[in-house]
């Protein structure tokens, strides 16, 4: 019995690393790309819903001139608005080459855009987290 | 200043900018709507379930963000 489980272990871990290393890299696409985490695990419907939602809530929220926060910020509250933004991953720049004309929050309208924005960085965020766990193997 | 991933963005025409002007209902309801139809995707499996999720989600959040607004009202003014 002793000799069985010496001769299994090794064989489990290399599998284990192997895929922990598949996992961080499913997350890590996953939130650079919203929804490709979830296409490289062949999930399609949620990688298309990912995508989609992010997407529109990243133009809606740029098109009502939202606060797209920068690593300049000037208190805790930018700063977490920049990581919540950040979330959104390569979409980041999509909203700062959507907002031409530089956020405008003095109207209800910016306002509901910087939470537009957050919450599609935040919804990223845990999509990745999402993709990364299902590609553990964990159920999702 | 731009970035040039923006730049580029706005170079190739592929994202057009839109200036959106919407009530503070609306903007509630595609809020609710998009999140909704997110979870129910990243929650359940099962196709009856999705939309059973969603719909109650949906709900939820509606009614949530409608009656948050009007217990707010008294302190509106």
């Amino acid at each position: 019995m002793a000799e069985e489980t010496t001769v299994q272990e090794p064989l489990s871990r290399p599998n284990d690393t192997k895929r922990e290393m598949l996992a961080l890299v499913v997350g890590a696409a996953g939130w650079l790309v919203p929804g490709l985490g979830h296409a490289l695990l062949k999930m399609w419907g949620r990688a298309l819903i990912c995508f989609l939602t992010v997407g529109v809530l990243v133009w809606v929220g740029a098109g009502m001139r939202g606060n797209l926060f920068t690593s300049r910020g000037n208190d805790a509250f930018d700063s977490l608005g920049y990581i919540a933004d950040l979330g959104t991953g390569g979409f980041y720049w999509v909203a700062k080459s959507l907002e031409t004309n530089g956020p405008d929050v003095s109207r209800a309208d910016g306002d509901y855009g910087t939470r537009f924005l957050a919450t599609a960085g935040v919804f990223n965020l845990l999509a990745a987290l999402h993709a990364y766990e299902a590609a553990r193997g964990r159920k999702a | 200043m731009t970035s040039p991933a923006s730049a580029m963005f706005a170079a190739l025409g592929l994202i057009a900018p839109i200036a959106v002007k919407l009530t503070h209902l609306q903007a509630l309801v595609i809020f609710a709507l998009v999140i909704s139809v997110a979870f129910g995707f990243l929650g359940r499996r099962q196709p009856k379930e999705r939309v059973k999720y969603i719909l109650w989600t949906l709900l939820l959040f509606l009614l949530v963000g409608v009656g948050i607004g009007w217990a707010m009202y008294p302190f509106s003014r």
